[in-house]
């Protein structure tokens, strides 16, 4: 569904922060996407999430060639790709229901069908009693769970997280991570970015390990949690 | 018109809060010029109208007699002369009244050599050719002197010409200072406001969708500094003709705005509006194009 052949990427005239990254994401997969800071993970999560094209190399998205697609193509793209932050990345002067609304209001949804969905989404993540709470009332995790349901109102094909328990406690991350094991066994092809190592042994997924802009598949989840200690 | 607009841009009173005022600041000067421009219009207008009907004919002897007959002359050439409405003599005591200010109040029997003066009205209907008539009236009264007042009234018109094209200059230049002052503004807006925007787009927003929002927000900045200033204006205007009215008629006086005038003085706060926001707009379109 998404392939990466060979993948380079510099900002500017810089040094490349990422060199020949290839891997494929089948439909349906589910991967951590680990590595020390400053290993690319940022970068490679962005040129999934299309907010950057690469410097180099091939990358494929749902059958069509990235090189070919114009600017216009994108937006129609990005609304089959959900994005969580670490950060939340909510609008803070939108309530909660209106934060998650925003997608399906891009999209052109009615006004029933975002009043439905949303609510039923924000019900699904534990939320139905802060509906029109605003985030700066709401907990770390209580966001994180809004921006999820935010990522995944449109149903997308590819959900991408950039290290999205970071600013919440275990009990939360687990919690959080659940949420997406479930996402995933509904069909969205899932892609974490953790330094949890607790997360990627609990979950057991496929590993996809950065290190110095080099990317290797990393089968063994043991191994993995030695490398991030 | 507008669509499915987003709200997703926060309110930024203390950032954007300023922008209405200098829109209705740029507005009010905009308003005075035009108003200044379209009143000296209508002062020359009204002169140019008055003067153009009427003539003077100087009759300058020293002799009294002679001076007496070369008048009678002159009015009976003038009274038949096709075009002239009604030639009168102006009375010495009128015509002292007009020398007064520099020879001050002297009795009307005098002994000076005052010239007589033909006040002529034409009937605005039949052109009159002056140098023609003035050759006619050489001969009929050698010391007649027609003046139609288009020597000086050609030198008027130039200046009214010449101020109204500063005036206009003027609107030209406050209308392309706020065009920049928006556009920097705007500019400042989009760096202000770039996480939104950027987030806007990974949900897989249009710049379109984006525009309408930036669009909806400088169109009220527009309509509220429009408003401020044409209410400024339209103030300024009233008491700058109550005081002209009590100057009497000329060209102050023109400063009274007229009704199909008022009327598009209250259409610039629209325009004030429509200019803000197509220049956001554009600003906003040819900022996100560079995105990607």
């Amino acid at each position: 569904m998404i392939t990466f052949e060979n993948v380079g990427m510099r900002y500017g005239m810089g040094a490349e922060i990422l060199q020949d990254v290839s891997f494929a994401l089948e439909k349906g997969s589910f991967h951590f996407l680990v590595g020390p800071s400053g290993a690319g993970k940022t970068t490679l999560l962005k040129l999934l999430y299309l907010a950057h094209r690469p410097s180099r190399g091939l990358v494929n998205f749902f059958g069509r060639d990235l090189a070919s697609l114009g600017r216009d193509d994108l937006p129609r793209l990005r609304r089959r790709i959900g994005v969580v932050f670490q950060d939340f990345r909510l609008f803070d002067h939108l309530t909660a229901f209106e934060n998650v609304a925003l997608p399906l209001r891009i999209k052109g949804a009615t006004k029933k069908q975002v009043q439905d969905h949303v609510e039923e989404l924000l019900a699904w993540v534990g939320l139905e009693d802060r509906l029109h709470a605003r985030p700066a009332t709401l907990s770390g995790g209580e966001k994180q769970r809004v921006a999820i349901a935010r990522a995944v109102i449109n149903k997308p094909d590819l959900l991408v997280a950039d290290e999205p328990t970071g600013n919440v406690d275990p009990e939360m991350s687990q919690r959080l991570m659940h949420l997406f094991v479930e996402l995933n066994k509904l069909g969205t092809t899932t892609i974490v970015a953790t330094h949890d190592k607790d997360l990627v042994t609990s979950i057991g997924a496929p590993v996809l390990s950065l290190r110095r802009g080099k990317l290797s598949m990393n089968g063994s989840t043991e191994d993995t949690a030695e490398e991030l200690g | 018109m507008w669509g499915r607009t987003l709200q997703f841009l926060p309110k930024s009173k203390d950032r954007e809060g300023l922008l209405p005022w200098v829109i209705g600041v740029m507005l009010f000067l905009c308003a005075l010029a035009v108003s200044s421009a379209v009143a000296i219009g209508t002062g020359i207008e009204r002169w140019s109208t008055d003067l153009s009907s009427n003539i003077t004919v100087q009759i300058v002897v020293s002799d009294a007699a002679e001076r007496t007959r070369q008048t009678d002359a002159a009015l009976r050439l003038l009274r038949a002369t096709p075009g002239v409405a009604e030639a009168s003599v102006l009375a010495s005591a009128d015509v002292m009244a007009l020398v007064s200010p520099w020879l001050g109040d002297l009795p009307i029997d005098a002994n000076l050599p005052i010239p007589d003066l033909i006040d002529v009205t034409l009937d605005g209907v039949t052109p009159i050719n002056t140098s023609a008539l003035d050759e006619r009236l050489r001969i009929a009264a050698p010391a007649a002197r027609l003046d139609d007042h288009q020597a000086w009234l050609g030198q008027i018109l130039d200046l009214g010409a010449a101020l109204q094209a500063v005036l206009y200059a003027v609107v030209a230049m406050v209308i392309l200072s706020t065009i920049a002052i928006v556009t920097f503004g705007c500019r400042a807006g989009l760096a202000t406001h770039a996480e939104p925007i950027a987030i806007m787009h990974l949900m897989g927003a249009e710049d379109s969708m984006i525009c309408r929002a930036f669009d909806l927000r400088y169109l009220a900045h527009g309509i509220k500094g429009g408003i401020v200033g044409i209410l400024f204006a339209m103030t300024t205007l009233w008491l700058i003709s109550r005081m002209a009215s009590e100057l009497g008629e000329g060209l102050v006086s023109a400063f009274a705005p007229s009704n199909d005038f008022s009327v598009w003085l209250l259409v610039m706060p629209l325009f004030a509006a429509l200019l803000t926001m197509t220049t956001a707009r554009l600003t906003v379109r040819s900022a996100l194009r560079e995105m990607m």
